[in-house]
């Protein structure tokens, strides 16, 4: 007698739907009915008006939101490619058989795993203009000082460091158990040919790891382009004149940053929601060009 | 893509759990019509004195039980969620200064306390801050907790060092406007280069619009912040920043100048001078406050309102009063700073006493009469949100923009704001 899959499975079904449950309920429910707030003007209290697609014609038009979205492309930018070169790196080089290997996994983890808020106070503590540790060195070495939480490209520059910190590790970790699938013949049938470590990395390495790069190009992108605590944090939100608004010149105001200033500091959930959905079609749009300019570049390798 | 959609789910279940804790934390008040009266008491850390709301637990015992909750992280957010949702109401709950304006036109989540006999107390509160907390057509929805009258902090020793006036009394003679004190600024920085008198355009800015009896948007809802009133605030704000007398400190890096006395002056409310005492305690004695050139203006204070599906109003209101009577204002001064909102409690020891900050001085002469004269001025729902673009640009006009252009982006961003939230 067979039963079909879903009754005759049903214990297992069970035992794994409380998180689809809280899935639906915490997350699915909430992301169309932001979706549905996107049409509506909303305070959050009172009541519901409908106004049609009032929300998105004021959002082309309002220059802070553009300002948002170079300031979120910007970041992203500075704060992806350095760091994917940098992880891939570490990596081969962790898997060129140092010594202490788990200890050097750990180490470059761990940032991935501490407080975010911590960390930016951190990097606050670093880059402060008149006594931080990075103007003091600078300053030893008789460089000019910068400032590194007033001028609107050092503040981008500051927040894409802290975010590399964060990520480098984790894509470097990534990437390394990517490496170790590599069969070692590969490597030693080019070392008989005579090729260098350099040609190696380019004709070895990379194009066998195209998968997981690709995978972590698409995580980057994802959490990236949300990049919200480090300047919600960097740049005060306490304030009551004027809270969350990204810093001096606003150069640090993410997409994130400001979609949270419209729905809870000035309690537009309506704008809010049409800002969320502009980042996501933007993440879309990212995560499709990678896809694109990744598969492309492995159709052509396949072709060779 | 294995990883990424377990990533997904990981985070997905995080962000659940989360929802999880936290809607628990809320729905644990219960509150039985039978049996004895509960009154729950929400306010932030910092935003009531301690010790008055432990003592109001006793001093109603035979009435009901009061039970306050310090609630942490963004208080507002975490009140218009419960009161959207409509259940668990606190009996009492505190409303900031900054989201009192977005409140009102929620009038009919809260009681009108008048209903409950505040219109007898009205006399003994200023009047400008009860109208703060009442909708235009009269209703009071929030009973005054505390004010921010503001005054001038400066550093006595570093106006002694460049020649200047530094008793109080002797500064507020010299410095009446803000001509004045851009005039005395200058006279401080040239004879100490590494002190400036002003630390942001921006505070200037919030302080000079805190002058008017008018702010963005008017009583009949129309939008006057392209109006002479707001320009001339722009301007007076834009004076140090061309008399080359603005520290341009617009970052966390404040704490440090403070201490290192990089800013010598700065306008800022009565709570203020315990965010400079915390950030420079080594400069304790030197500091002074005079009144505000060209007129007091008020930064935040708060309120304490009763939720309309709330228990127990009359008792609640009863507690309220209570709280915020004059002693318990001036006990509130002394534990929490929270400068009080009756004048009466203006003749307590508790605000009568020297300070040691501010070098024995009795800044209650300063304070008080600046708190009787603050204009009254209507803040509208959209105010702060209209008044954004003003604040962002004059910043850009501190790191290199062209002032007339910011003043032209800040008008034109305000405009479409305002239109956007229904201001005509």
């Amino acid at each position: 007698m067979r039963r079909t899959g879903i009754v005759s499975y049903w214990r297992q079904y069970l035992a794994i739907s409380p998180f689809f449950l809280v899935f639906v309920g915490f997350n699915l429910i909430p992301v169309f009915f932001t979706l549905y707030l996107a049409f509506q003007r909303w305070d959050g209290l009172g009541d519901m008006k409908f106004v049609g697609l009032d929300q998105f014609k004021f959002l082309i038009h309002d220059p802070t939101f553009w300002l948002s979205v170079k300031n979120t492309i910007i970041i992203w930018v500075l704060g992806t490619f350095p760091m994917l070169f940098v992880a891939l790196i570490i990596a081969v080089m962790l898997n060129a058989g140092v010594r202490f290997t788990s200890f050097y996994r750990i180490a470059y983890f761990l940032p991935n795993v501490t407080s975010l808020v911590a960390v930016a106070l951190f990097f606050f503590a670093i880059f402060s203009s008149s006594n931080g540790l990075v103007n003091a060195v600078l300053h030893l070495m008789h460089l000019p000082q910068v400032q590194w939480l007033q001028n609107p490209f050092a503040i981008k520059v500051v927040i894409a460091l802290l975010m590399s910190w964060q990520w480098t590790g984790y894509n470097a970790i990534i990437y390394l158990a990517g490496l170790q699938t590599i069969p070692t013949q590969l490597y030693e049938a080019a070392q008989l040919d005579g090729a260098g470590p350099v040609r190696m990395f380019r004709h070895i390495t990379v194009p066998l790891l195209r998968p997981i790069i690709l995978f972590t190009l698409i995580v980057s992108t994802v959490t990236g382009l949300q990049s919200f605590t480090e300047p919600q944090v960097l740049f005060g939100s306490t304030a009551s004149v004027n809270p969350n608004s990204g810093g001096p010149g606003q150069a640090g105001l993410t997409m994130m940053l400001y979609f949270y200033h419209q729905a809870f500091d000035n309690n537009d959930y309506g704008y809010g929601a049409a800002i969320v959905w502009a980042l996501f079609l933007l993440i879309l749009l990212f995560v499709v060009i990678n896809w694109r300019l990744v598969a492309r570049s492995e159709r052509r390798e396949r072709v060779r | 893509m294995e990883l990424s959609r377990r990533r997904l789910l990981q985070a997905g279940l995080l962000a659940a759990a989360g929802g999880v804790t936290a809607a628990c934390g809320g729905g644990s008040k219960s509150s039985g019509s039978s049996g004895p009266k509960e009154i729950d008491l929400w306010y932030w850390a910092g935003g009531l004195s301690d010790k008055v709301v432990a003592d109001s637990v006793t001093h109603f015992a035979a009435l009901g039980t009061v039970k306050p909750s310090v609630i942490g992280g963004d208080f507002k957010q975490k009140l218009t969620t419960t009161l959207a949702a409509g259940r668990s109401l606190p009996a009492i709950t505190g409303i900031k200064g900054e989201d009192i304006a977005a409140l009102l036109p929620q009038a009919k989540q809260f009681v009108d306390l008048n209903t409950l006999g505040a219109d007898k107390l009205q006399s003994q509160y200023l009047t400008w801050k009860w109208k703060q907390g009442s909708t235009q057509d009269g209703k009071l929805i929030g009973f005054p907790i505390d004010i921010g009258p503001t005054g001038l902090f400066y550093r006595a020793d570093l106006f002694e060092k460049a020649g200047l006036p530094s008793k109080p009394e002797e500064v507020a003679a010299q410095i009446k406007t803000w001509d004045d004190w851009f005039e005395a600024g200058k006279q401080l920085h040239g004879k100490v280069p590494k002190s400036f008198p002003v630390n942001t355009v921006q505070s200037i800015l919030s302080a000079a619009i805190g002058q008017n009896t008018v702010r963005f948007i008017d009583t009949n809802n129309k939008f006057v912040g392209d109006q002479d009133h707001i320009r001339k605030a722009w301007d007076t704000a834009l004076k140090p920043l061309t008399l080359g007398i603005d520290a341009k400190i617009n970052d966390n890096s404040w704490n440090a100048a403070i201490a290192s006395g990089a800013v010598a002056a700065e306008v800022g409310a009565a709570w203020h001078g315990l965010d400079i005492s915390s950030a420079g305690p080594d400069t304790k004695g030197k500091w002074r406050v005079a009144p505000t050139p060209s007129g007091p203006a008020n930064i935040g204070g708060s309120f304490l309102a009763i939720p309309a599906k709330g228990d127990n109003h009359e008792l609640a209101f009863q507690v309220i009063t209570w709280l915020l009577n004059a002693d318990n204002q001036g006990r509130g001064f002394t534990d929490a700073s929270l400068f009080p909102s009756m004048p009466a409690a203006y003749k307590l020891p508790a605000l009568t006493g020297p300070d040691p900050f501010f070098g024995g001085q009795v800044t209650i002469d300063v304070f008080g009469p600046a708190a009787e004269n603050i204009p009254i001025a209507y803040e509208a729902p959209a105010d702060a949100a209209v008044s954004a673009p003003y604040y962002n640009e004059i910043i850009k006009v501190e790191t290199g923009k062209d002032a007339n252009q910011a003043w032209n982006d800040a008008v034109s961003q305000a405009k479409s704001i305002a239109q956007k939230q229904g201001v005509s």
